[in-house]
């Protein structure tokens, strides 16, 4: 069941969707299974991480700039086919996750993260911190990610950001 | 200590190898008094500075911070509109009077004892210069204006601000050099500029692998699938590698090629006949400007890379924080009169850069395994042959010559 903001008048049967859903996608997410990462977005979507720096400033720069499911999907094959980096393990946890508004276009939610790193042979850091700034929308039938906007606290990367958040 | 950074005997130890440019010993990329003399001979040396765009500080008032070397500055326009790069340090405690990347501001005020400085870093106000009640106070003969924050000498070229500590006796378009001031001036035109954003990564890795990266077109054929099997940027397309005089600035400019199998393609295990792009808006290039160079990667000397892949522009700043670790300061920007949808374009293909790039991390992933291998082989030296063993402009892509023609020059600079 995920908290809704006060004024807000969700049904708990949305909130147990919306509960699912994040689960879902962290489960997937949290067991590597990026193959699958697109299918939590609608074809339209929009994806981006981006800095505090950047998104109180008004600037659309972002580190990733997804406009499509497709382009979800390319980043996946970039990450098992193109890319060359180090092995590594992240791990992420959401939380304080807020139902904030019910508006036309989709559920406007809120939550926090954290993303720890773990390169093969050192100890587990802090890679990065921030918010996430979703719209979820129904999509014939399944709940699905329109919109997430991903805010890092930290204006820079330690090295570089491979996997999604 | 020597005056210098180093001890006499350290550096005394320091051979270059007999080989010359066409060697780098492994210690330059780990030596903390290699480090400590780089920052004193180029980075406070009579080097002209990157520092900010024009476009980031339009109006007077506006600031915004930089790193030059180790050193934290303010670029800031003045009323009378002349921008002006000061020390981020109070002339009293040397406390930073500004903690803010960027913003507006009338004046400068210290915020450990209100020290009040002007926008051209005049020393305005002292609380209590007189003391309280016939008591206390500065001396009698403390003059401000002594005391005003340290401003650098300062120049620009086309909406681009660079500075320098020791004031170079040679002006911006004499140390850019003919050639590069050129390939400058065809992304830098006098055309408004438009900032997109920022990216900011921490590498562990020494600063100048960033500049060799950017000099070795040998390596973008081999590493980068996503350039190779595009035909972004790739050695078997109509290539030229060019230098200034002394060898410091170079550029790598390249024409866009075919995803096919070819002679050189065939070699190259990064080369992918089948990949295909789910969304092919990523890679939706179009001309714009003149020529047939589809590609322009600028490194000048000693700390900018200027960035044109396509229709993806950018400064790449180089900031060294000691011998194994950098950051590296991405400016993504367009033109001020760009129509909507080629603000899209370029923001899809910023998806190629940065720290979560397409092919910028093959880059940054590289060069930490490169400091890696480095920091375990200090007595060891690298290998810089790939076109022979000169410096000379070439017209393709086989060759480390761009790497070879700066050592020349940081040898020089560094008395090595």
């Amino acid at each position: 069941m995920i908290a809704a903001a006060p004024g807000v008048d969700a049904p708990p049967e949305l909130r147990a969707r919306l509960a699912d859903l994040y689960g879902a996608y962290d489960d997937t997410l949290g067991e590597g299974d990026y193959e699958r990462w697109p299918e939590f977005f609608t074809e339209a979507c929009v994806y981006k991480i981006t800095s505090r720096e950047n998104f109180d400033a008004g600037l659309p720069l972002g580190m990733m700039h997804v406009e499509s499911r497709s382009m979800l999907a390319d980043r996946i094959a970039a990450i098992r086919k193109t890319t060359l980096y180090a092995p590594r393990l992240v791990r992420r946890l959401v939380g304080s996750i807020v139902l904030r508004a019910i508006e036309p276009d989709g559920l406007r939610l809120a939550a926090s993260f954290a993303l720890f790193q773990t390169m093969l042979n050192e100890p587990s850091q802090v890679f990065l911190c921030g918010r996430l700034y979703d719209r979820v929308v129904d999509d014939a039938g399944t709940l699905r990610f329109a919109e997430r906007i991903c805010v890092t606290d930290a204006t820079l990367v330690p090295s570089s950001l491979i996997f999604p958040i | 200590m020597a005056a210098d950074g180093g001890t006499a005997a350290g550096f005394a130890a320091r051979q270059w190898p007999e080989a010359g440019p066409s060697r780098v010993p492994n210690w330059v990329y780990t030596d903390p008094q290699i480090f400590a003399r780089e920052q004193e001979r180029i980075f406070e040396g009579p080097s002209w500075l990157y520092v900010c765009l024009d476009a980031e500080i339009p109006n007077p008032g506006d600031f915004t911070r930089s790193r030059l070397g180790m050193r934290d500055v303010v670029a800031v326009r003045g009323n009378d509109g002349q921008v002006r790069v000061l020390l981020n340090s109070c002339a009293h405690r040397s406390m930073q009077v500004c903690s803010a990347n960027r913003g507006s501001a009338k004046e400068f005020i210290c915020p450990y004892h209100q020290w009040t400085y002007d926008l051209e870093g005049k020393l305005l106000g002292v609380p209590f210069r007189r003391g309280f009640r016939g008591q206390g106070g500065m001396p009698q003969d403390f003059r401000p204006e002594e005391h005003g924050l340290k401003q650098l000498a300062v120049t620009s070229r086309h909406g681009v601000v660079f500075a320098s500590f020791a004031k170079p006796n040679e002006t911006l378009e004499n140390y850019l050099g003919p050639t590069m001031l050129g390939w400058f001036d065809r992304v830098f035109s006098g055309r408004a500029l438009k900032v997109l954003g920022y990216q900011r990564q921490r590498l562990p890795s020494n600063w100048k692998l960033m500049f060799e990266n950017i000099k070795d077109p040998y390596h973008a054929s081999l590493l980068h699938v996503f350039l190779v099997t595009f035909g972004l940027f790739r050695l078997d397309q109509q290539s030229a590698i060019e230098m200034d005089d002394t060898g410091r600035h170079a550029v790598l400019v390249s024409r866009r090629g075919a995803q096919e199998t070819n002679e050189a393609t065939a070699q190259m295990r990064a080369f992918h006949q089948d990949l295909k792009l789910a969304d092919p808006r990523l890679l939706d290039p179009v001309r714009e400007f003149a020529g047939d160079a589809t590609v322009v990667m600028q490194t000048l000397w000693p700390n900018l890379i200027v960035q044109q892949q396509s229709n993806g522009l950018a400064m790449r700043q180089i900031v060294p924080l000691d011998a194994e670790n950098f950051d590296l300061v991405w400016t993504h920007f367009g033109y001020a009169d760009d129509p909507p949808e080629m603000t899209e374009r370029r923001l899809r293909q910023s998806n190629l850069f940065g720290p979560a790039g397409f092919v910028s991390v093959d880059d940054g992933e590289a060069m930490v395994l490169s400091q890696a291998g480095i920091a375990g082989n200090e007595s060891g030296e690298c290998l810089v042959e790939m076109g022979g063993r000169e410096v000379a402009n070439v017209p393709h892509m086989v060759t480390e010559t761009a790497i070879r023609g700066f050592y020349q020059h940081y040898r020089a600079v560094m008395g090595l």
